[in-house]
């Protein structure tokens, strides 16, 4: 416990030094030390400042939600749909065999390509970005979905086959719970790319969004705004991977303690 | 409940020969062991009498007959066998109490039933107290003890044991042989037991029979005439033990040897 707590002491301590050596060489503390121009590099405490006026125009709070939906929605669409290909084609052989090619293609295209080809399909709206943020996510999931039915122990199998067990208990008992491990194994990775893919799908067009902001910010030289979002993003995904993280650990308590340590 | 094998060979697609002309009766409520050296095809037999060899990978021939019927004829559940593996094969997402539930809640068992039989093969097996713990944080031989109560919960009248102490340390194997010993004495079941070691079959069995080599071939066959209830820690220092061990050991040990590459020998 004494190490943990020195650890996180020693965490925050290394974080609080990086603002303030940050701060320092971007003209803070009343010193003048100005490194770089301040288009380049923005001030944190100016950064932050940003937050009042980005709160008080309205905009913080749509654009927030708007992003937090989309990369939810993809991330939950993606899971139930890579999961259930997954399942179909690991049980499926002869289908899998077939559209393993088209999958392994579609896998190795750099998900950014796609959305300058999202737009045209789906408009300047949310549902572009979602589907940008579900593509990323689907074959995260899809592939660790698929391995799982692959890599189920056959000891397992034939213990509950000898018992007795028919298909059901077989899905039931061994095969839905190794896949699970599989899937949430793949959750805390998929949680930072839904995130990504809504935030570029923003960039490539939308009415709003974090994304969005940024992008215009960048357009107009409103660096301190830039930074602002970019540390607002950079909270939001650490919170959603902590959440995911556990999330994990409950529902894998089973599994020995690697998980549990985080 | 018996099994009866005639003649049965089993040889893999890919070329290897596992067993060879194998013919062995196991009586109802009798208690055999098998021995012989690693790869001989003691786990393919068993395999072969619970129906669990796929049919695309290896080729059957000659008759087995469990309980009068050939594997795949009776269903599972009808036929009611257990199994007990080398390494427990415990459903790691599963608490103990689950796991020696498993069996319980495939015949679909009243939950309360469920719960009360397996409490008490719990409290058996001395793991009261660890039925809410997951296999991966009791010890190996804690585990093996859980998966022997599981296969006894649904109270098979076959058991077939593929080196089911093969993986714990010595005393945990010793504990786990008089406790299987102390449960087969208070009510026999037919057992077929896969052993390479050879004290634990004369310890645990009525006959050892000794494979030979691959392809497994029945080489020898001897009646273990040590009355129950056996002691298994004190039996190990009788005079009968130790006439019984050498004994067995002469027609086992050329086939050890012969596992060895000798020139000539293909």
């Amino acid at each position: 416990m004494n190490r943990t707590w020195s650890l996180a002491l020693r965490r925050a301590a290394l974080i609080v030094a990086i603002f303030a050596l940050w701060e320092l060489v971007t003209g803070g503390f009343g010193l003048g030390l100005v490194l770089t121009s301040p288009a380049i590099l923005a001030r944190p405490s100016s950064a932050l400042a940003e937050l009042g006026p980005y709160a008080a125009s309205g905009l913080l709070w749509r654009d927030l939600s708007t992003t937090l939906i989309e990369a939810m929605v993809g991330l939950v669409l993606g899971i139930i749909g890579g999961a259930a290909l997954g399942l179909a084609l690991g049980y499926w052989r002869r289908a899998s065999e077939l559209i393993e090619p088209v999958l392994v293609s579609l896998n190795s295209l750099p998900r950014i390509a796609v959305a300058p080809i999202l737009l045209p399909w789906l408009g300047l709206g949310i549902a572009s970005k979602i589907a940008l943020s579900f593509f990323t996510v689907f074959f995260v999931v899809f592939f660790n979905t698929y391995l799982g039915v692959r890599s189920v122990e056959p000891e397992l199998v034939k213990a509950v086959q000898v018992m007795g067990g028919d298909r059901m208990h077989l899905a039931r008992f061994v095969v839905l719970p190794s896949v699970f491990t599989w899937i949430f194994a793949a959750l805390r990775t998929s949680v930072s790319f839904a995130l990504t893919g809504a935030v570029v799908g923003e960039f490539v067009g939308a009415s709003s969004g974090l994304g969005y902001r940024l992008n215009i910010a960048a357009g107009l030289l409103d660096t301190k705004r830039v930074y602002l979002i970019l540390l607002i993003l950079m909270v939001f995904a650490v919170t959603l991977v902590e959440i995911a993280k556990r999330v994990e650990a409950r529902l894998l308590r089973w599994r020995p303690s690697a998980v549990l340590a985080g | 409940m018996s099994i009866a094998l005639e003649h049965v060979g089993i040889r893999f697609r890919a070329g290897v020969e596992a067993l060879r002309d194998v013919t062995l009766d196991v009586g109802r409520g009798e208690f055999v062991a098998v021995v012989g050296p690693s790869g001989c095809g003691k786990s393919t037999l068993l395999s072969a009498i619970a129906n669990l060899l796929d049919p695309a990978e290896c080729e059957v021939v000659g008759r087995i007959l469990v309980d009068g019927s050939a594997p795949g004829t009776k269903s599972r559940r009808e036929l009611n066998l257990g199994y007990v593996f080398q390494r427990d094969a415990l459903l790691p997402w599963q608490t103990i109490d689950q796991n020696v539930q498993l069996g319980l809640a495939i015949r679909d068992v009243d939950p309360r039933e469920r719960r009360e039989r397996s409490r008490a093969l719990l409290e058996m097996a001395g793991l009261t107290g660890f039925d809410r713990y997951y296999p991966h944080q009791v010890s190996g031989g804690m585990r093996q003890r859980a998966a022997l109560v599981r296969t006894l919960a649904y109270d098979p009248q076959v058991i077939l044991m593929d080196e089911p102490f093969g993986a714990l340390d010595a005393q945990n194997r010793m504990l786990l042989q008089s406790e299987l010993l102390r449960i087969w004495q208070a009510s026999p079941r037919t057992i077929l037991f896969v052993t390479h070691d050879l004290a634990e079959a004369i310890v645990l069995a009525q006959r050892v029979v000794v494979l030979s080599r691959r392809p497994g071939a029945v080489k020898a066959v001897y009646d273990i005439a040590l009355p129950y209830p056996r002691d298994a820690f004190a039996l190990r220092g009788s005079a009968e033990f130790g006439r019984l061990e050498t004994t067995i050991w002469q027609a086992l040990r050329d086939e050890f040897r012969a596992t060895l590459p000798e020139p000539g020998v293909a």
